[in-house]
C-alpha cells in the first residue's frame, strides 16, 4: 500500500499542474469549479438526508390503524400553518435569489441606469490600469525608433513613455482633454475579465497578443520637422500621395504630454490664448491658403476640360461685373480711389493656364473659377473632402470630417478628424467673390494645411486619386475619389514643375536648393494676409483699445476693443519627386511673409531630410560615403 | 440516507476538504497577484472546521444526542463558506490596509503587468525596458518574492475572528444543554413575561450610547436580545393562544389582547430611535410569523396581516422615488405627510432600494447636507469651480452623480457591479475584485461570494439555507407541546429571515439595512446568537426524537 503511494507522480497531480498550464488564472479558475461542484454535491446530500427525514415517523400506536386516520393524526391547525408558513419562506428566498439572477443576467441589457452608469464600476478601471498597451513604432518598425514604449522610472515603476514627447504630442493626445492616438489605439475587444469557467475551457495557452502598432510616422522626419519650425508657429504635414501615408504632421507650439499630466500645467496651456499650444493647427486651424488654392481651380479646371481656357489680365484688374472693385494681381495695388497701379503679374497679355500658374496670376484664377462657375468648383470640392456650403454664415460651422481617414476602428478617425475646410458656391456671394476664392482669398479662406497637403496629393498620385491618409502601417490603403484621370495629373504635375523649375515662377528657390541631387519637386508658393489678434510680446496679453459704441439705451459707452493687425502667412506645397511623387507637403508658417521666402525653403529642407532617410524613390538614395555611414542599414529596410 | 451520526461526520469532513481547497485556490490567486496569503489564518479556518465536524461525534457519545443533523450540518456549510470568502476578504492587503491602501493597490497592478511583460515581451523590448533580457515565457510563481502576510501565529489566534466562533461552539453546546431539560424549558415557560423585559436591558443601552445602529465599535449588542424576546413571546403566546380562541361578540377579551401589543411595540420603538430599520424588519416578521401559527380564529389573523401590509404599503408609498410619485394620481397627496415623519436614514435607503442608479436632487432634503458637504469640498480644491458652474449648470448635474457614487451609493453600486461581473460561476476565488466593496467581509459578504462564485455560489447558499429552514420547520412540526413548536419555529424564522434580509437588501428586492447574513458574515455577537440558536433548534429537536422513543416504550405492549 505504502508503496504505491510512493509510486504515484504527487507532483503530476499539483493543481496547478492539472488546470494551470501556462495560463496562471487557470489554478484558481479550475479549483473554484471544483469547489463549487462539491459543495454542490455537499448540498444534494443534505438535501437527501433532509427528504429521508421530511416524512414523519410513525409512532408505534398507529401500526394498526386505517391510513385515513393515521393521515389525519398529526394534521393540526398548527402545523398546516407551519407547512404554509414553510412554503412562504422558500418562495421568498427563491425570489431574492431572482433578483440575483436578474442582476446577472439581464440587468446588463434592459436596465438603462445601470449601462449608463457602468463607468462607475471601479472593476474596469482596475483591469484597464492592469493592461499595458502596445508599443507604438515608426514606420521602420525598429526598436530604438519606438515612438511610444514603457520604461522604469526610478522607482521601479512601469511607466509609459514617448521618443518625440513634444513633436507627436498633439498626435498622440493627451488624458484630459483631445484624444489622439494613445486613447484610441488600443481598444481592447475581448472581455478582459472573464467567468471562471471561460477561462478554465477558452483560455488554453498564453496568447501572444500582438498590440504594438506601427504607424506611418517617420520618427527622424517628424522631429526633422520640429526642428524646421522651431520659433515659429505654424504646421506641416508630409503626406505620400501614393497610398496615403502620413510621414509627418507637426504643428508649431506644442507642449510636452508630462505637462499635460499635470492639472495645473495643462489649464495654463488651456489658457494660453496667444499661442494655444493644444490647438493643432495641421488639422483644426483654418488659414487662407492664398496662391496655393490656384491648385484646386486648375484641378477643377481639368475635370471640366477647360484647362485650355486663355484669359488677358489688365491692368485696371479684372471687374467681375458692373459696378464691382477689381480683382487685381499680387503685383498690382488697388488704391482707395478704386484705380490701380503696378504691372501685372508675368505681364498683361492673355496667358494660359500654364503660365497663369507659374507666375501665379490672380487675374487668371479668378476669370477661371467665374467660367467653371458654381457648380463645378462644389463638384470638385466633393472629391477632395471640402465642404461646399450655400451662405457664409454655413462656413462658420464647426464640422469635423473624420471620414477623410483610413483607419482600423472609428475611434482613431475621431481623435485625428481634421476640422473640415470649406468654400462657399451658393447664389449669396457674387461673383466677385467668387473670384477671389478661386485664387485663395474670400470666402476660401477656410483651409487647414491637412486639406492642402490632400490637394497636394491629387497630382502626385500617379492615377490622380485622392488616397484616404493613413497613419496606421498596416492598413490597406484606400482611395478616397477617383479626381482626375492618369494623364491629367502628369499634366499637372507638369504645371506644377514650372514654378520651381522655369525662370519667372515663384518657387524656384526649391530647385536651388535641390541642384545637384537630381531631384525634381513641383510646388506652389502662398501668401495670404489674415486678420489676426495683437497680442503683446511680453505679457502675452492680447492688447485692446478704448473705443466707444452705442449702448441699448443710446449711451455712449467705453469698451476695450482687441486691437488686430494683418498677418501676412507665408505658405508652400509641394511635390517630390516630380517621376513618381512619394512626398506631398503643405507648409505653413503663420506671418512667415512672402511663401516663396520662408515656406518654400523649409519644403526643400523637407525634400532633401527625405532623401537622407530613404523615403524618396531608390534612384535619390544618398550615395556620399559619409551619409551612409551615419545611417547605416536605415535606407535597407525601408520599403 | 438515514440520519445517522456517521454519515454526517463524512459529509462534515467532506467540507472541511472542499474547504481546505478553495484556500489553497485563494492562496493561489493572491500569489498571481503578487502577495501572500497568511498560511496561520488557513489553518485556523480549517481547525475551527475540523472542530466542528469531530464535535458530533462527542455530543452523540457524551450528550446522547438523537435530533436530526441536517440541522447542525447545513449551518456548519453556511459557516465554512463564510469562512472561505473573508479568508479571500482578509487576506487582501489593499482590503485591510487603512493607511497605504493605494500603495497595496499599486503593487498588485503593478504585479499583473510585470507578469504580461514577462509573457508576451521580446528579450529586445525587456532589455529596452531595463529587464532581464529573457525571451517570452510563462510565468513561474516559484521565483518570485509575493508581498509577505505579516499576521504572527498569536495575532491570529487571539483576534476576534478565533475566539468569536470559539465563544459561538460554546454558547451552541451549553445552549444544547440547557434547552433541553426539561425543568429549564418549564422555568423559561413560567416565566414568560419577565424574559421580555430582560429583552429591553441591552435595546435601552444600546438606544442610549450609540449612534447609526452600531454601538461599541462595530459591536451590535442587541443581537443576543433575539433570544429572551423569542422565547418571552413563545411563552406568552403558549398561553394566550387558547384564551384568544374564546371571543366576546366576536372580540377576543383585552387583557389576552394587551401582551400582545406590547410584543408588537417592542421591536418597533427601540430601534425606531436606533434608526436599525433591518433588525426591526426581522423582529416583526418573526413576530408575524409566531403569532399566525399559534392563533387559530382567521380574522385574528387578518388583523396583523392586514394591518402589516399597510404598514409596509405606507413606507413604501412615502419612500417611492419622485418620478413614479408624479406619474400616479393622489400618490404625491399621500406619500408627502408620511415623508415627514420618516427619519432621514430610511429614506436614503428606500431612495437607493427603488432609484438607487438615479442620484436626488441636490436640494432634496436628506441629500443636501452631504452634497453641500462634498461640494465644498471641491471647492477647495479647484476655487474657479462656482464660476464654472455660473457658465454651465449642467455641471452640476455631474457632480451630484459623482456626489452621490463616492458617497452614498458608492457601497450598493459596487456590489452590484460585483453581483453582475460574477456570472454564472464567478470569476473564480481570488481572480475577482470583492475588495471594492467597502465592508465586504459582514455586511456585503453575499456580493463577494456572488463575484467570486457566481449565481452557483447565491444558488448553494440560498438552498443551504433552505436546508437548515426546512429542518426547523420539521423540528417544530414534530414537537409536541405549543411552547416549543413556537419556540422551534421562531428560532429558524429568525435566522431565516435576517438572511433574507440580509440577502434581499444587497441584491436590491428589499431596502439594504446593514444586517449580517447569519453564519456566514464575519461578526461578534451576530455569529455567537446564531450558533446559541442553532444549539437551541438542536435541543428541540433532540427532545422530539426523545419523546418519540420514550413513547414507544410506553406503548410497548
Amino acid at each position: 500500500m505504502l508503496s504505491l503511494l510512493l509510486q504515484i507522480d504527487w507532483q503530476k497531480w499539483r493543481p496547478e499542474n492539472l488546470f494551470g498550464g501556462q495560463v496562471l488564472e487557470r489554478t484558481p479558475a479550475g479549483l473554484t469549479i471544483v469547489y463549487i461542484i462539491a459543495i454542490g454535491i455537499i448540498v444534494g446530500l443534505l438535501i437527501v438526508s433532509f427528504l429521508d427525514n421530511f416524512r414523519r415517523p410513525k409512532f408505534p400506536f398507529e401500526i394498526g390503524l386505517p391510513r385515513e386516520v393515521t393521515r389525519k393524526l398529526t394534521k393540526t391547525i398548527t402545523n398546516r400553518s407551519l407547512r404554509a408558513w414553510q412554503f412562504v419562506f422558500v418562495a421568498l428566498a427563491l425570489t431574492v435569489f431572482g433578483f440575483q439572477v436578474y442582476w446577472t443576467y439581464f440587468a446588463d441589457e434592459q436596465n438603462e441606469q445601470f449601462q449608463a452608469l457602468s463607468y462607475k464600476d471601479l472593476r474596469t478601471r482596475r483591469t484597464t490600469a492592469a493592461s499595458l498597451r502596445g508599443w507604438m513604432f515608426d514606420r521602420t518598425g525598429k526598436l530604438e525608433n519606438a515612438l511610444a514604449y514603457y520604461k522604469l522610472d526610478q522607482n521601479k515603476n512601469i511607466v509609459r513613455a514617448y521618443s518625440l514627447e513634444t513633436e507627436m504630442a498633439h498626435l498622440l493626445g493627451t488624458e484630459r482633454g483631445t484624444p489622439g492616438l494613445e486613447r484610441t489605439l488600443f481598444k481592447r475587444e475581448a472581455d478582459p475579465m472573464p467567468e471562471a469557467w471561460e477561462t478554465l475551457t477558452k483560455i488554453r495557452h498564453l496568447e501572444h497578443e500582438q498590440r504594438d502598432v506601427r504607424l506611418t510616422i517617420d520618427h527622424d522626419l517628424q522631429s526633422f520637422l520640429a526642428r524646421q519650425l522651431q520659433g515659429k508657429k505654424g504646421a506641416i504635414v508630409v503626406l505620400n500621395p501614393q497610398n496615403g501615408d502620413v510621414l509627418a504632421m507637426y504643428s508649431n507650439p506644442s507642449f510636452s504630454l508630462d505637462e499635460a499630466q499635470d492639472l495645473d500645467d495643462y489649464l495654463k496651456l488651456e489658457g494660453n490664448k496667444r499661442d494655444k499650444p493644444l490647438l493643432n493647427r495641421a488639422t483644426r486651424e483654418f488659414y487662407v491658403p492664398g496662391s496655393t488654392f490656384k491648385t484646386f481651380t486648375t484641378i477643377s479646371a481639368f475635370r471640366s476640360g477647360k484647362q485650355n481656357s486663355i484669359f488677358a489680365s489688365y491692368p485696371g484688374g479684372y471687374v467681375p461685373y458692373r459696378g464691382s472693385r477689381p480683382i487685381v494681381d499680387a503685383t498690382q495695388k488697388l488704391l482707395p480711389d478704386g484705380s490701380v497701379v503696378g504691372a501685372c503679374d508675368g505681364g498683361c497679355q492673355e496667358k494660359n493656364i500654364v503660365e497663369a500658374y507659374k507666375v501665379s496670376s490672380n487675374q487668371y484664377f479668378a476669370q477661371l473659377a467665374i467660367d467653371l462657375g458654381r457648380e463645378r468648383l462644389r463638384d470638385t470640392a466633393g472629391v477632395l473632402g471640402i465642404a461646399a456650403v450655400d451662405s457664409p454664415d454655413d462656413a462658420l460651422l464647426q464640422r469635423f470630417f473624420p471620414s477623410i481617414w483610413n483607419t482600423s476602428n472609428p475611434s482613431i478617425a475621431a481623435a485625428l478628424a481634421p476640422q473640415q475646410s470649406a468654400i462657399v458656391t451658393g447664389k449669396d456671394i457674387s461673383l466677385y467673390d467668387l473670384g477671389l476664392e478661386g485664387m485663395g482669398q474670400g470666402y476660401a479662406g477656410q483651409m487647414t494645411p491637412f486639406q492642402m497637403a490632400l490637394i497636394a496629393s491629387v497630382p502626385g498620385n500617379m492615377e490622380g486619386k485622392l488616397m484616404k491618409p493613413r497613419i496606421e502601417a498596416d492598413q490597406p490603403p484606400e482611395p478616397f475619389a477617383q479626381v482626375l484621370s492618369p494623364q491629367q495629373a502628369a499634366a499637372l504635375r507638369d504645371i506644377m514643375s514650372t514654378v520651381t523649375e522655369e525662370p519667372g515662377g515663384t518657387g524656384t528657390v526649391i530647385s536651388a536648393k535641390l541642384s545637384g541631387t537630381g531631384i525634381r519637386a513641383g510646388g506652389k508658393t502662398g501668401t495670404a494676409e489674415k486678420q489676426a489678434l495683437l497680442y503683446d510680446d511680453k505679457t502675452g496679453k492680447l492688447k485692446t483699445i478704448k473705443k466707444k459704441r452705442k449702448n441699448d439705451k443710446g449711451e455712449l459707452v467705453e469698451y476695450d476693443a482687441p486691437l488686430m493687425y494683418e498677418r501676412t502667412d507665408s505658405w508652400f506645397i509641394s511635390i517630390a519627386p516630380l517621376e513618381r511623387p512619394t512626398l506631398s507637403i503643405a507648409v505653413v508658417v503663420e506671418g512667415g511673409g512672402f511663401g516663396a521666402t520662408t515656406a518654400a525653403p523649409i519644403a526643400a529642407n523637407i525634400i532633401l531630410k527625405a532623401r537622407d532617410l530613404g523615403l524618396l524613390v531608390d534612384q535619390y538614395k544618398p550615395k556620399t560615403v559619409s551619409t551612409q555611414a551615419k545611417t547605416p542599414d536605415k535606407p535597407k529596410k525601408r520599403r | 440516507m438515514k440520519n445517522r451520526t456517521s454519515s454526517h461526520f463524512f459529509i462534515l469532513a467532506g467540507i472541511v476538504i472542499v474547504t481546505a481547497i478553495a484556500h489553497y485556490s485563494i492562496y493561489y490567486g493572491a500569489l498571481i497577484r503578487g502577495y501572500e496569503t497568511s498560511t496561520v489564518t488557513a489553518g485556523r479556518n480549517l481547525l475551527l472546521l475540523g472542530l466542528l465536524s469531530v464535535l458530533p461525534i462527542f455530543l452523540k457519545r457524551f450528550a446522547k444526542f438523537k435530533g436530526n443533523w441536517t440541522l447542525y450540518t447545513s449551518a456548519v456549510l453556511l459557516f465554512s463558506i463564510g469562512l472561505t470568502i473573508q479568508y479571500r476578504l482578509f487576506s487582501d492587503p489593499e482590503y485591510t490596509s487603512r493607511k497605504d491602501k493605494a500603495e497595496a493597490r499599486q503593487e498588485k497592478i503593478k504585479t499583473l503587468q510585470l507578469h504580461y511583460i514577462q509573457e508576451s515581451y521580446s528579450a529586445e523590448k525587456k532589455q529596452m525596458m531595463g529587464l532581464p533580457a529573457t525571451p517570452p515565457s510563462p510565468v513561474d510563481l516559484s521565483t518570485e518574492s509575493p508581498r509577505p502576510a505579516d499576521q504572527t501565529i498569536s495575532d491570529v489566534l487571539l483576534s476576534g475572528n478565533t475566539v468569536n466562533p470559539l465563544l459561538g461552539f460554546a454558547g451552541l453546546i451549553v445552549a444544547f444543554l440547557f434547552m433541553r431539560r426539561d425543568d429549564f424549558l418549564d422555568l423559561l415557560q413560567k416565566h414568560g413575561f419577565l424574559i421580555v423585559l430582560l429583552t429591553l436591558v441591552p435595546l435601552i443601552i444600546a438606544a442610549i450610547t450609540s449612534r447609526a445602529g452600531k454601538a461599541l465599535g462595530n459591536m451590535t449588542p442587541w443581537e443576543p436580545a433575539k433570544i429572551p424576546f423569542l422565547i418571552g413571546f413563545a411563552a406568552i403566546l403558549a398561553i394566550l393562544y387558547k384564551n384568544l380562541a374564546r371571543t366576546y361578540w366576536g372580540l377576543p377579551r383585552a387583557k389576552d389582547v394587551l401582551p400582545l401589543l406590547v410584543m408588537a411595540m417592542l421591536p418597533f420603538v427601540p430601534f425606531f430611535v436606533l434608526k436599525d430599520f433591518g433588525q426591526m424588519m426581522v423582529f416583526s416578521a418573526v413576530y408575524v410569523t409566531l403569532y399566525v401559527i399559534a392563533v387559530r380564529r382567521f380574522s385574528q389573523r387578518f388583523v396583523l396581516i392586514g394591518s402589516v401590509v399597510l404598514l409596509i404599503g405606507v413606507l413604501v408609498v412615502g419612500a417611492l422615488p419622485d418620478k413614479t410619485q408624479e406619474e400616479i394620481p393622489l400618490l404625491p397627496m399621500l406619500a408627502r405627510p408620511v415623508r415627514t415623519v420618516l427619519p432621514n436614514r430610511i429614506q436614503q435607503r428606500f431612495h437607493l432600494w427603488l432609484d438607487g442608479f438615479n442620484p436626488p436632487t441636490p436640494d432634496t432634503q436628506w441629500w443636501k447636507s452631504d452634497y453641500d458637504d462634498y461640494y465644498k469640498k471641491l471647492i477647495e480644491k479647484d476655487p474657479g469651480l462656482p464660476q464654472m458652474l455660473e457658465e454651465n449648470p449642467e455641471l452640476q448635474k455631474t457632480i451630484n452623480v459623482d456626489a452621490w457614487f463616492d458617497i452614498l451609493a458608492f457601497q450598493p453600486a459596487q456590489a452590484t457591479f460585483g453581483i453582475a461581473s460574477g456570472g454564472t460561476t464567478g470569476r473564480g476565488l481570488g481572480l475577482g475584485y470583492p475588495e471594492l466593496i467597502p465592508v465586504a467581509d459582514s455586511d456585503y459578504i453575499f456580493a463577494a461570494l456572488a463575484e467570486e462564485l457566481g449565481l452557483f455560489g447565491g444558488l448553494l447558499l440560498t438552498l443551504a439555507l433552505i436546508v437548515f429552514v426546512s429542518a426547523g420547520v420539521r423540528t417544530a412540526l414534530d414537537s409536541r407541546d405549543m411552547f416549543s413548536k413556537l419556540c422551534s419555529i421562531g428560532l429558524a424564522a429568525f435566522i431565516g429571515f435576517q438572511a433574507l434580509v440580509n440577502i434581499g437588501g444587497i441584491t436590491r428586492a428589499l431596502p439594504m439595512t446593514g444586517i449580517t447574513l447569519p453564519f456566514v458574515s464575519h461578526g461578534g455577537f451576530s455569529l455567537i446568537t446564531s450558533f446559541v440558536m442553532l444549539g437551541m433548534l438542536m435541543a428541540f429537536s433532540h427532545r422530539n426524537a426523545v419523546d418519540r422513543e420514550n413513547s414507544e416504550i410506553e406503548n410497548l405492549p
